[in-house]
């Protein structure tokens, strides 16, 4: 049988996402994975009911559960990036990176090293891949009663879709019928596609990897697991970055940087307008928290992080607000780099896709807009798409 | 689902008695004065609330001046601890209450020996010329072993008589949190020998969020709460009135039907030890055979998950816990298993069976089948 490790967070998704693998013949492992947390003074450890809750549901599906403790790695590569780029000026996105470092590297790695064939997560996202990752002995096995195989290796989308001559990039040749690189395809439910954050994942660990509930919408999600007596079923839906938890993005910065007065300038008429208590908390294009006082809103449009002032608009029109042209760096792609031409991208998760023409720069990726889209902070991630394939994406410059 | 839960963790929370919640339903509407207004039915729940707080010192055999109310036996912990500007002495055993209260002092922490059992002579030689305190629960709230808490008393009477006679003026005091042991233990003040005891309400059919504090007439003590002065000024607030009528009623209650009650635990308890541990050979038992609270019954599986046994009792109707219900689901392990030396394998298979005034001859037989049939099921899954 093949073995799957489920990433279980506590939430509903990967609750009903182990709860599907066993029904369709897995032999289902859930994991829990251990990362950073913030300690604050007074209040419980987080993660402690998350832990119980995915191990409640384990138990209830009757499968072997374990704790992978990712926190030493966690911090360091997913929080202090964070804190790196903040510090730089830049707005990162931490969950893109969670996903690039803990889950589809460490995760999958600890998991294959433990004895998993496969890794599944709870994501809204479908993978697409040429060649079934099963087993040896499982192809031996033949016609067992286990998932069929082609519903066991999401290679349903594939066949619906029929996507592969799309991008001309064909998956990698298997290595014993088990390391095909695998495409990421966006959910069924684009209101709740998380492909944005899935972008700097690798083929070779989509190739590995299972999205039991990319097919499903979130509502029929909840229905599921509440058919299924799954005590998360209407569990809310977790908000914000993972490890920061309750406190906003600002008190967890401020533990870690001290504050640090500095002015806010009108743009146009270099006239100090106020005071704020460092340039690193405020972001691109942001419009709230600059407490000037009535009239007009104030826009961000500009910070300089040396001597940490931060430029201020009411001009909606402000050519720092609008672009025609979005230059990329730190480009990844999941699979080949695609050729020059017409694509869609994302700024931001669940923002609508928006045509763009790709073109080159070097290493680097020049996306001509057809229409100026609102400004998105330097730090933050664009994603590329052929249509319902997300290809990779980069990293605003 | 309408399944009949099996309730088995009496130590962790306990149903507050009907004849409780009776005597206190006034106080929440008719009754609701302030016991500090000058007028009639004011003054009529003020001689309300000091019955009840008589009737409390006198189920411990105290006086009702020594007493101060409390929201609970962690406050009455905080409260024995303040004003404490000396070493203090406590055991690894202790609930975390009273560990956490003890690191913000100079303190020595105390082994238990592997029954949860402290020693007298582990606390004799801890103290110090300049110990001021020594804190040891009456029972152990995850074992259920009850700690000679009068030789205890003894060594902590001998170091002050020494000082007294050095004209050494430190003083030394000996508090014990017997929230867990009320129900089932004789809590004499005077017997027992200590300075300062808590209480806890909500762990004897009482409600919650009430608790007190005993203070031997020559302890000094600072409030952790000032205001309005109410508790002779050591706890400032407005009386809860109904919550200490609740308690002292409750306390009443429990102190009359003691004995047989204990009884009657001890043998459902011993029945359900029996019978797991002749179906299961392995099983391990913690805690002292003999110094154990009658409904404790702390077991461990070698080789199988607590924690996964509480979830598949409690799909069965069967509620229990891993050690207190503070620790539990943190993912770690308790730190009273630790502390007794129990390796990991046996600390991670345990759980906390505490039985209670839920516990009937029936429903304690088919918990035990409930238990043996998941905890079966559960070797023949790890085995394969």
């Amino acid at each position: 049988m093949t073995k799957v490790y489920v990433g279980m967070s506590g939430g509903v998704d990967s609750s009903l996402s182990a709860a599907l693998l066993v029904e369709q013949g897995y032999d289902v492992t859930g994991v829990y994975m251990k990362n950073w947390t913030q300690d604050l003074p007074g209040m419980k450890c987080p993660w402690a009911d998350d832990l119980a809750d995915a191990k409640r549901v384990a138990v209830k599906l009757g499968i072997d559960f374990k704790v992978f403790d990712f926190e030493n790695e966690y911090k360091h590569k997913v929080v202090d990036y964070m804190i790196e780029e903040y510090k730089n000026g830049r707005t990162p996105n931490p969950d893109i990176m969670c996903n690039q470092e803990v889950k589809f590297k460490l995760f999958l790695e600890a998991a294959i090293d433990d004895g998993a064939d496969m890794i599944a997560t709870g994501h809204y996202a479908r993978v697409s891949r040429d060649i079934v990752p099963v087993p040896s002995e499982r192809l031996r096995a033949g016609t067992d009663k286990g998932p069929g195989v082609l519903s066991a290796s999401g290679c349903r989308c594939s066949e619906e879709t029929d996507t592969q001559s799309l991008v001309g990039g064909q998956a990698n040749p298997s290595i014993d019928g088990l390391a095909p690189t695998g495409q990421l395809m966006q959910a069924v439910d684009s209101n709740k596609d998380q492909t944005y954050f899935l972008y700097r994942v690798t083929g070779e660990a989509l190739g590995r990897t299972l999205f039991p509930i990319g097919e499903f919408n979130k509502p029929d999600v909840r229905k599921m697991a509440a058919e299924r007596g799954l005590s998360t079923a209407a569990k809310k839906d977790s908000q914000g970055i993972c490890f920061v938890g309750q406190v906003g993005i600002r008190d967890f910065l401020s533990i870690y940087v001290d504050q640090k007065p500095g002015e806010i300038i009108d743009k146009k008429s270099g006239k100090v307008l106020g005071h704020h208590d460092g340039a690193i908390f405020y972001t691109l294009g942001q419009r709230h928290g600059l407490e000037l006082g009535g009239g007009l809103p104030y826009y961000v449009v500009g910070k300089d992080m040396d001597k940490n002032e931060v430029y201020v608009t009411t001009d909606l029109n402000d050519g720092t607000l609008w672009k025609n042209t979005i230059n990329l760096a730190d480009v990844h792609w999941i699979n080949q780099a695609p050729v020059v031409g017409n694509y869609q991208i994302r700024v931001r998760h669940r923002a609508p896709l928006i045509d763009a023409a790709l073109s080159y720069d070097g290493d680097n990726v020049v996306l001509n807009l057809q229409n100026p889209e609102r400004a998105v902070a330097p730090g933050q991630s664009v994603v590329i798409y052929d249509g319902d394939i997300c290809l990779g994406g980069g990293i605003i410059i | 689902m309408d399944k009949e839960l099996i309730y088995l963790d009496h130590a962790a929370a306990t149903p507050m008695d009907a004849r409780v919640l009776a005597v206190m339903q006034p106080y929440f509407s008719d009754c609701f004065y302030n016991p500090s207004s000058p007028y009639e039915p004011a003054v009529k729940v003020r001689n309300d609330y000091d019955k009840a707080k008589h009737s409390l010192a006198v189920s411990i055999g105290a006086k009702p001046g020594e007493i101060i109310m409390t929201a609970g036996a962690t406050e009455s912990i905080n409260l024995a601890f303040n004003g404490i500007n000396g070493h203090v002495v406590v055991a690894n055993i202790e609930h975390h209450a009273v560990l956490n209260c003890a690191k913000r002092c100079v303190h020595t922490i105390i082994e238990s020996d592997e029954r949860g059992f402290i020693s007298a002579e582990a606390v004799k030689s801890a103290i110090k010329p300049e110990t001021q305190l020594v804190s040891v629960a009456l029972a152990n709230n995850e074992l259920g072993t009850v700690q000679p808490l009068r030789e205890i008393a003894q060594v902590v009477k001998s170091e002050r008589e020494a000082r007294l006679i050095r004209g050494d003026k430190t003083p030394i005091y000996l508090h014990s949190d017997a929230s867990q042991g009320v129900g089932q233990l004789d809590i004499n003040v005077a017997r027992l020998g200590v300075d300062m005891l808590t209480l806890n309400s909500g762990k004897i059919y009482g409600p919650k969020q009430v608790g007190l504090l005993w203070l031997a007439s020559h302890v000094r003590l600072q409030p952790l709460i000032v205001g309005g002065g109410q508790e002779r000024g050591f706890r400032s607030g407005t009386e809860n009135v109904a919550g200490v009528i609740g308690f002292a009623k409750a306390l009443e209650l429990v102190v009359e039907h003691r004995k047989h009650e204990t009884e009657r635990l001890a043998e459902l308890r011993d029945g359900l030890q029996q019978f797991l541990t002749e179906a299961f050979p392995k099983t391990i038992i913690s805690g002292h055979s003999r110094h154990r609270l009658a409904g404790h019954l702390h077991i461990s599986f070698p080789g199988l998950d607590g924690e996964r046994l509480i979830f598949l009792l409690e799909d069965k109707g069967v509620l229990v816990s891993t050690g207190s219900a503070c620790a539990a689901n943190k993912g770690t392990r308790s730190h009273v298993l630790t502390a007794i030396g129990l390796s990991p394998a046996v600390a991670d298979g345990s759980i906390r069976i505490t039985l209670g005034h839920l516990s009937t001859t029936e429903n304690i037989k088919r918990a035990g089948e409930i238990i043996a049939d998941v905890i079966r099921r559960e070797y023949q899954r790890v085995s394969k």
